[in-house]
């Protein structure tokens, strides 16, 4: 009885199975909208953060021409290793492929050249650095589509703070400002990095040193005057051990008095937190989150924002741009690149996006002196600046950043760090890697 | 009696201790996961980290369910895993079956051969299989999705079905003949009651093998299959993580796996006995 009660239930969940594989296997789709490959319709590639920034003129591009423009979204790591699959294979299921910058040595070969939409006066209308970075092996390869960059973040509570001002000007003889050189940002930093509560305990830092992330060394050392960014990509040659590499990391590290302990830990995510917690006076961070600090930090309504600070050289930030590309493989050659000249066109579309960032000069300059677009002017004069350079154009470059900059910047923000053994070990690991 | 009670109780206590050590070693990941959905932005990322929200919100659980393609993404992983499932039953089930029961040296081959496949890493089949799925026209599609799934979860299918059908003894079988049953019906309504536990362990392996697989899905599908696993990481992006979007998806899907092995866990106990006990 037993046996035939179990066969039954068995036999009731084989059957309810197959039926569901049945219907599922008609239909031979799933439920998230219609075929791909159409007719009318490009397949963009996009990572999970920018789809918002191009939607507005997918949306544009189809009401004026009729093509649907499907954007594919998918999670930033996973990007990399999608493109990579498919431009390996030979075909490709996407027609378009939104490109972080330093991907675009890697997949070079895969992707068409873009040089006819390189006109005279798109490359005025494009940041210098960004014009450079889109140019590998002699052409063209991606259409900067938004580009981001650190800019400097100050408390305006702090800085316009009476007794502050007075303070600062009495110890160091300067008006207290949002600074602009090294020298002036180590000031500020050792000058609001005190006890504020009077528990015997540093409660306020002047700012945050990060050491799991790389990209705010790499913008120090282009704030020397350094033009060779870790090394040449042509000849090959490291430059990561020269004078002004080592002048960045000891500016870098010289910070750490005035920065909240566990900087060999400290990323992105963890020094915005801080700067939320009311625990920093000041930070380096892209330029995208001053429209999105959360409402109940402690700081909402208190941030200022000015350019990226400038060293011996200048003011320089890293150019953190996406392009987009054509992959070779694709059959809709030209429609893809009158998507691409279609999306440069409309870039202004993207102001007012979650991300709200832009590539364009003149979509920056366009919201000059509008209210909850101040980080654009301090974008706009970082990325504008002539020591602002893109990152090495090499296909190792991620690799060089895990394996090498990083564990490097880690431990030279430990205690008793020798900056300069560090400089030429990390010298000796890229070679490595790139020979 | 008492005195032997009374020499037991410190090695209960110590397995009681253990037991809930690892209770919490392999659970708190989990529990932070769901503490961590119920978080403001700023808890969330908080430094140091927080257990317990300093304000509990269900915005996080709104934002991410009304997030574009998360519901299309859980009917997907939902009719990929039963497809997946049904395919690695339907192929896995008579193959361990004959394995078993015939024992001819090809099918030990097989049997090492299928075990083989699964020390292949997945990213170097996923290559092959982008194209294979396009020229056979059903890339990002479920169907395409699920067989690429079965590939994951049928050796171990196989071998799972292979254990179970060894404990059970041919006499059965045998006496089902002699009752006037042929294989297929000795099979049918003898064979497979008895390792009923056995499918269900199988079913739920191979359901959760599809249902939480991240690299297939990355490469073989864009918009109408994409699964769930993929929308959850599109929650990481190169500016930042939002966590409460994360962890507020990842807790709702986690609820039918859960569900899932409650409902069947009489079966999994009786399964997992089913194959220890062989003699």
């Amino acid at each position: 009885m037993k046996l035939r009660s179990t066969s039954g239930r068995l036999r009731t969940a084989m059957a309810g199975i197959a039926v569901a594989s049945v219907i599922l296997a008609i239909a031979g789709c799933g439920a998230g909208g219609s075929s791909q490959g159409a007719a009318g319709k490009l397949t963009v590639l996009v990572e999970g953060g920018g789809k918002a920034e191009l939607q507005p003129i997918a949306d544009l591009y189809q009401k004026e021409t009729g093509t649907t423009v499907e954007l594919v979204e998918l999670p930033y790591d996973g990007l990399y290793d999608r493109i990579q699959t498919e431009l390996g294979s030979g075909k490709t299921s996407f027609d378009v492929a939104a490109l972080d910058a330093i991907w675009l040595s890697a997949f070079s070969t895969g992707v068409s050249p873009l040089d006819d939409l390189f006109t005279d006066d798109v490359k005025r209308d494009l940041f210098p650095g960004l014009v450079t970075e889109a140019q590998v092996g002699g052409s063209y390869v991606g259409m900067p589509v938004w580009t981001n960059s650190e800019i400097l973040y100050y408390r305006t509570d702090l800085f316009g703070d009476p007794k502050n001002k007075a303070a600062f000007q009495a110890k160091y003889g300067y008006p207290l400002v949002p600074p602009t050189t090294w020298k002036q940002y180590k000031d500020v930093a050792e000058f609001f990095t005190r006890d504020t509560n009077g528990d015997g305990q540093t409660d306020l830092y002047g700012t945050d040193v990060k050491g799991a992330v790389e990209t705010e060394w790499l913008a120090t050392v282009s704030q020397t005057g350094e033009k060779t960014m870790v090394l040449d990509p042509k000849s090959g040659d490291v430059s990561i051990d020269d004078a002004d590499h080592l002048a960045a990391l000891n500016f870098y590290t010289s910070l750490l008095p005035y920065a909240p302990p566990g900087a060999a830990q400290l990323d992105w995510a963890g020094a915005q937190n801080l700067f939320y917690q009311g625990k920093l006076a000041m930070m380096r961070f892209w330029g995208h989150a001053y429209t999105q600090t959360p409402a109940n930090a402690k700081v909402k309504g208190k941030i200022g924002v000015a350019p990226m600070i400038a060293g011996p050289g200048g003011i320089a930030g890293v150019p953190g741009a996406w392009y987009l590309s054509v992959p070779k493989a694709t059959e809709k050659q030209a429609e893809a690149k009158k998507f691409i000249a279609f999306a440069y066109a409309h870039n202004d579309l993207s102001i007012k996006t979650s991300l709200g960032l832009v590539a364009r000069i003149s979509a920056f300059e366009s919201q000059a002196g509008v209210a909850g677009h101040e980080n654009y002017p301090a974008i706009l004069t970082t990325l504008k600046s002539p020591e602002t350079i893109a990152r090495p154009a090499t296909p190792k470059w991620q690799e060089i950043v895990t394996s090498v900059l990083t564990p490097m910047l880690q431990k030279a923000v430990a205690k008793g760090a020798n900056n300069a053994a560090l400089l030429k070990q990390a010298k000796g690991q890229i070679q490595a890697i790139v020979k | 009696m008492n005195g032997l009670e009374t020499r037991r109780r410190p090695t209960r206590v110590i397995l009681w201790g253990t037991l809930v050590a690892v209770l919490v070693l392999y659970g708190f990941p989990f529990v932070y996961l769901l503490l961590t959905s119920f978080k403001t932005p700023l808890d969330a990322i908080a430094v140091p980290p927080q257990v317990l929200p300093s304000q509990w919100t269900l915005d996080n659980y709104v934002a991410a369910l009304s997030k574009e393609g998360v519901v299309p993404a859980l009917i997907n992983s939902g009719a990929t895993a039963v497809l997946s499932t049904a395919f690695s039953l339907a192929l896995g089930v008579p193959a361990a079956y004959a394995i078993t029961r015939y024992r001819t040296p090809s099918g030990r081959i097989f049997v090492v051969a299928a075990l083989v496949t699964r020390m292949v890493p997945t990213i170097a089949v996923g290559a092959p299989l982008v194209e294979t799925m396009r020229r056979l026209g059903i890339s990002d599609t479920t169907i395409g999705l699920a067989i690429a799934h079965t590939t994951i979860s049928l050796p171990l299918s196989i071998w799972l079905m292979s254990s179970f059908f060894e404990a059970v003894p041919v006499e059965l079988e045998e006496a089902a003949k002699v009752d006037g049953s042929d294989r297929l019906q000795a099979f049918r309504h003898v064979v497979l009651p008895v390792v009923s536990g056995g499918l269900a362990v199988t079913a739920i392996f191979a359901f959760l093998a599809s249902w939480n697989e991240f690299l297939f899905a990355l490469l073989l599908t864009s918009v109408r299959a994409q699964t769930t696993p993929i929308v959850i990481a599109n929650f990481q992006t190169q500016f930042g993580l939002d966590w409460g979007g994360m962890t507020a998806l990842s807790a709702v899907y986690s609820v039918p796996v859960i569900l899932l092995t409650l409902a069947l866990q009489r079966h999994i106990v009786a399964g997992l006995t089913l194959g220890a006990v062989k003699g």
